[in-house]
């Protein structure tokens, strides 16, 4: 329960961080958060 | 007994420095060309008396390149007439205003003082910064594979002091650049160069930041235009018997048991090899010529999923005047924020507005005998544009919109303009596509971001086909003359290690 309390906390965080950054600053984060996902297929190409 | 020791897809820069490299190391070496003539992207091509350059308009880092040359025991400016560009170019800013850059480092800080003595200081500090990162990255990050986890251990191992610059990787070129500089106008200036690289500021990655430094290191075009680089590549490649051939479609890669056994042309004729170097688009590659049930699902999300880069219209102009410019490349400008914003509400959403930035390449002004006499030749490299156009299309759009760019250039950068065009022709994503059989007109191959980058981009020694490589901007380091040179000195190496 105190895990997840915690991680929650730091998504929170972290969320609140990305809201402070620049327009540019936020543009870049968001294309890199986006393409998270395709990082381990792309890996194997 | 196979009829080639290499077959090379694609005579652009990355596959004649690779075919130049094996055919000097001893190997018996096809290149395959669908079009007319060599150098893809970095070409030129004539009409009625004019020499026009199809994408390449200069290069920079002409060290990448004399390295490939020099390991042909011979050197860049031996084999390729280079004349040298300067001032490195001038950007009129949004407000009409202008900058110019001179190669001296000095004299650049010097013009920079005068609209920001500030931003003086910090142009000393980038420089300082730019050039540590440089010296390491030419030592390792341009000349090394970069396939794999282990590669990209093994090139932070070369060159440790790479580490030093990781904030680069991190950052955005925007995010780079404002950290040295404070005034708008100077900001302006720079902004431009992030699609050098296919970005806008704010997504660019850091170490792209090199690009407005890097050309204090030396800017060149090549006499009689940008195709005497593979020219020169290639002369040196059929010195120790490379074959090129041109007019030519490669249809398919042959292979059986996951093993390259040669390539199977248009009109069906089989050529025989054992080693196969792409230097087309691979996403392309994979799915057309290998096929899907070549590869397993995780490499065909992978390849799916990677995004072409920008497509870059061009309008190319021969003027039977001198146009009212001063530097061979002129920029034309926005401030950083509407750079990104133009990508947000015109790029992404499929729009191609007649209020244009870009370059404007004056060729003729480097090289006047690439036009008759008192001719001119401008190549205008304008804001990228998307190859889906919402609502309409580039082929029904192509003659109306040729003729608002060059009424806006007139009112705008280039007066007089419209009473001296001698031949005019728009080149959009579509006729790139065509012409280079370039996937949506892609001057990059893939993206240049970070998730498109190293790793993350194809690997230079296919991980699925044995004997399958791959050479120029899709894969690493990436786009651009000179680093699609060295993906071919990556790719001689490699196979030099793994194919003997
Ligand atoms: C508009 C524009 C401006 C640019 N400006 C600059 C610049 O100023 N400086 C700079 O350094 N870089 C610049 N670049 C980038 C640079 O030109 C390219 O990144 C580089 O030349 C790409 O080389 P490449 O070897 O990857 O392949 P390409 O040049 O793409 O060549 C691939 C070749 O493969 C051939 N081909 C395709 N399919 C087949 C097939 N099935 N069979 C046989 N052949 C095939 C094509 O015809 C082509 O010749 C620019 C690019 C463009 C488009």
């Amino acid at each position: 329960m105190k895990t997840v309390t915690i991680i929650i906390a730091l998504i929170i965080l972290l969320f609140l961080i990305y809201l402070c950054q620049p327009k540019s600053r936020k543009m870049f984060i968001l294309n890199l958060l986006t393409q998270v996902k395709y990082l381990i297929p792309r890996y194997f190409t | 007994m196979n009829d080639y020791d290499v077959i090379i897809i694609g005579a652009g820069c990355g596959g004649l420095s690779s075919g130049a490299l094996l055919s000097n190391q001893g190997r018996k070496v096809l290149v395959i060309e669908q079009s007319e003539q060599v150098g893809g992207c970095c070409s030129t091509f004539e009409k009625q008396g004019y020499k026009i350059d199809i994408g390449a308009s200069i290069i920079e880092f002409p060290q990448v390149i004399d390295l490939c040359f020099k390991r042909m025991g011979t050197s860049f400016y031996d084999e390729v007439d280079l004349i040298p560009v300067d001032p490195t170019f001038s950007a009129i800013l949004h407000d009409g205003s202008k900058i110019t850059y001179p190669i001296s480092l000095e004299e650049t800080r010097k013009q920079i003082e005068k609209i920001s003595p500030k931003d003086a200081k910090g142009w000393e500090e980038y420089s300082k910064k730019i050039q540590g990162f440089l010296d390491a990255a030419l030592e390792g990050f341009f000349v090394s594979p970069a396939g794999n986890l282990t590669d990209v251990i093994k090139l932070f191992a070369k060159t440790p002091a790479l580490l030093k610059y990781n904030r680069l990787f991190f950052s955005s070129y925007e995010g780079i650049m404002r950290k040295y500089f404070k005034n708008e106008k100077i900001l302006e200036s720079f902004s431009f160069h992030s699609f050098y690289a296919g970005l806008p500021p704010a997504l660019l990655p850091g170490h792209f930041a090199m690009l407005p430094y890097a050309e204090h290191a030396g800017i060149y075009y090549s006499k009689g235009g940008m195709i005497g680089i593979p020219r020169g590549l290639q002369k040196c490649g059929e010195r120790s018997n490379m074959e090129v051939r041109l007019n030519t479609l490669v249809k398919k890669i042959l292979i059986k048991n996951k093993r390259v056994k040669g390539v199977m042309l248009d009109d069906g004729t089989e050529i025989t090899t054992n080693l196969v170097i792409s230097n087309i688009n691979a996403k392309k590659m994979y799915f057309e010529m290998v096929g899907e049930e070549h590869l397993p699902w995780l490499a065909k999300l992978g390849l799916r999923s990677y995004a072409y880069s920008i497509a870059s219209p061009m309008l190319y102009l021969c003027l039977d005047y001198e146009p009212p410019l001063t530097e061979h490349h002129t920029l034309m400008t926005r401030p950083m924020d509407k750079t990104n914003d133009y990508w947000n509400s015109h790029y992404l959403k499929g729009s191609f507005p007649k209020e244009q930035f870009g370059i404007l390449s004056w060729t003729t002004k480097s090289d006047p005998s690439l036009a008759p006499e008192g001719h001119h030749i401008i190549a205008v490299t304008l804001a990228p544009g998307a190859y889906h156009l919402t609502g309409t299309t580039w082929d029904k759009e192509k003659p109306v919109l040729k003729e608002k760019i060059i009424h806006y250039l007139a009112d705008t950068h280039l007066p007089g303009l419209k009473d001296h065009v001698v031949l005019s022709e728009l080149s959009t994503p579509v006729d790139f596509e065509k012409r280079l059989r370039s996937p949506e007109g892609a001057i990059y191959a893939l993206r240049q971001d970070l998730p498109h980058s190293m790793m993350f981009r194809p690997s230079a020694k296919s991980r699925h086909i044995k004997g399958l490589y791959l050479v120029g901007a899709s894969t690493h380091p990436g786009g651009g003359v000179p680093t699609v040179i060295a993906s071919g000195m990556i790719v001689a190496d490699l196979i030099e290690k793994y194919e003997q």
